[in-house]
């Protein structure tokens, strides 16, 4: 019995680590996919879009010092709602009819992961 | 039953007489390799970014009601490029490689693409017009502009680059089709990088913001 408790337990962690990249390298797809397009494929905020005329400077997500400021909860915000609902640029739209819960989850943590930062707790 | 062949065989003549390059264009559209690129049977099929990314070039399943005839006809004559960027790159440039076709090859593939329409676009729905509302919401309201091309002020052409260029897309589409795809998201384009906008915009900002892309044209 404990032997098959074992290879129970250790099948469930190959599986666990075989889905955690799986998500990782979904979510990395959907941000090519969306967000890139200003901020780009980097997230240094300088997509395709931004020209010289660009009116804003999209944000750039490897800045540690930036990204600081903002909670997940002010990410969030941003994301599903838009710059306008955080009193910035309407150049980054609301994202929230177009992207799922899990989706905007994974982005979450995606940007964490280029700024290498936790940002503002609370 | 003389009367009755003649009457068959008269119905049958008048059939193929109304849309003789259609059929034709279709062979065409197949011997030229277009399908390679473009697909043109509906619904569209496309479930993740993966399939959209795995396609060349954009689906033509209702070309006949997203395009403006003249437009199209002349645009397989001397194909310039609609988008800034290589289909689905936001890295390359578009090349302007899409390849060419001579006299009767492009009334025939028009004739053909012109057939493919679909009843998700009502027509009579879009009046182009100027439209403040509408532009207001293009360049300030919603972030239309930032991904899309446009003639601004001093005729300087503005805007982003990720998206199709909308300059002078009052003569390339039909303003009915823009406002279906504003408010039908998920029936021409379903995995797209393009933001929803149902629920965000009411139907009349939509055709406000359809009407003000419709006048999209050269200035006389």
């Amino acid at each position: 019995m404990k032997k098959l408790m074992t290879i129970a337990t250790f099948a469930a962690f190959v599986f666990l680590l075989t889905l955690a990249p799986a998500t990782a390298s979904e979510t990395e797809k959907v941000f090519k996919f969306y967000c890139a397009q200003c901020h780009g494929l980097t997230g240094k905020g300088d997509g395709p879009n931004v020209t010289k005329d660009f009116p804003v400077s999209p944000r750039n997500f490897t800045n540690a010092a930036e990204m600081n400021k903002l909670s997940d909860a002010d990410l969030k915000n941003v994301i599903l709602d838009g710059g306008p609902s955080v009193s910035k640029s309407p150049m980054m739209p609301p994202w929230g009819k177009t992207l799922t819960a899990e989706q905007v989850d994974g982005l979450i943590r995606h940007l964490r992961t280029l700024c290498q930062c936790e940002g503002k707790q609370g | 039953m003389k009367h009755m062949l003649t009457a068959v065989l008269s119905a049958a003549f008048l059939a193929a007489a109304a849309s003789p390059g259609s059929a034709a264009g279709g062979d065409v559209f197949e011997a030229k390799g277009c399908v390679a690129c473009h697909y043109t049977d509906g619904p569209a099929r496309e479930k993740t970014i993966d399939d959209q990314l795995a396609k060349k070039g954009p689906e033509l399943w209702y070309a006949g009601s997203k395009f403006q005839k003249d437009w199209l006809a002349g645009w397989l004559a001397d194909p310039k490029p609609i988008r800034p960027m290589k289909f689905n790159s936001l890295t390359e440039e578009n090349p302007g490689d899409h390849p060419k076709l001579d006299g009767a090859d492009v009334a025939a593939v028009t004739d053909f693409l012109m057939t493919l329409t679909t009843d998700e676009v009502e027509a009579g729905k879009v009046k182009p017009k100027k439209n403040p509302k509408g532009r207001q919401i293009f360049i300030k309201k919603m972030p239309c502009s930032g991904c899309h091309q446009y003639v601004g002020r001093k005729k300087k052409i503005s805007g982003g680059r990720s998206g199709p260029s909308l300059v002078e897309a009052g003569l390339r589409l039909n303003p009915d089709w823009i406002l279906a795809y504003l408010q039908k998201p998920k029936v021409f384009k379903p995995v797209k990088m393009m933001p929803v906008f149902t629920g965000l915009l009411s139907d009349k900002d939509m055709t406000n913001v359809a009407r003000h892309v419709a006048s999209f044209k050269p200035k006389k």
